[in-house]
């Protein structure tokens, strides 16, 4: 598998599961406040301030998911796709080591580490797998 | 070239950090046993005497427990409708 292939494969995996996780979120709006709703359920004492973040965290990841599905379809042109991932990677690893610490978060328990050493772990495969910039020669 | 080595630097330096985290003892409720070894002196068990303490009423007037020594009891947390 050729570099580019990884990354390609990589961009599709992650895009995928951005759309998957966005259109969840943004679902999960939805359905709090479709009329006749039921506020029932894991997420419910989010309230309506919580559901408004979490929608706009949806509209974001689903933006995301696009782009990356973009950069897999055409790589080169995507390269800045995979730069910026591999930034969004770290800063949501380290906000999850952040909660870890603070403790408010308890109930996660270490799954706020692991997540954190997962987005690490994606953020140097994007780092060394986006394509590089083609030489002069292969831009002619 | 280079900026790859520094971001991969930066990358790998969190993943340490990730790693040692629970041996920095900077977490306050990070693992529930840390959670619980905080407050494990402060809650007497059942059978024990409660500990004295005051506090105000719902009127604002102080309470002593041992005041109340030879009644019963109820103690009871409750959120206030104007929170």
């Amino acid at each position: 598998m050729t570099r580019t292939t990884a990354y390609r494969v990589l961009c599709s995996i992650l895009g995928a599961a951005w759309l998957a996780v966005g259109a969840s979120l943004f679902g999960m709006f939805l359905a709090y406040h479709a009329p006749g709703g039921r506020h029932e359920g894991l997420f419910s004492t989010m309230g309506p301030q919580g559901h408004y973040l979490a929608a706009f965290a949806g509209c974001a990841l689903l933006v995301w998911g696009l782009m990356l599905l973009a950069a897999a379809h055409r790589p080169l042109e995507g390269r800045s796709v995979g730069t910026a991932t591999a930034f969004g990677l770290v800063l949501c690893a380290g906000y999850r080591m952040i909660a870890w610490v603070v403790g408010d978060y308890a109930a996660l328990a270490d799954v706020l580490r692991m997540e954190s050493a997962v987005f690490l772990a994606l953020a140097l495969g994007f780092v060394w797998l986006r394509p590089q910039r083609p030489g002069p020669a292969e831009a002619a | 070239m280079i900026g790859r080595v520094l971001a991969s630097l930066v990358i790998v330096g969190l993943l340490a950090l990730d790693l040692v985290l629970p041996r920095l003892g900077i977490a306050r409720m990070g693992r529930d046993p840390v959670a619980r070894a905080d407050v494990a002196g402060a809650v007497p068990r059942v059978g024990e005497a409660m500990p004295d303490f005051t506090i105000p009423d719902l009127d604002g007037v102080p309470v002593t427990l041992s005041a109340l020594r030879g009644h019963r009891v109820l103690l009871t947390f409750e959120r206030s409708v104007d929170w």
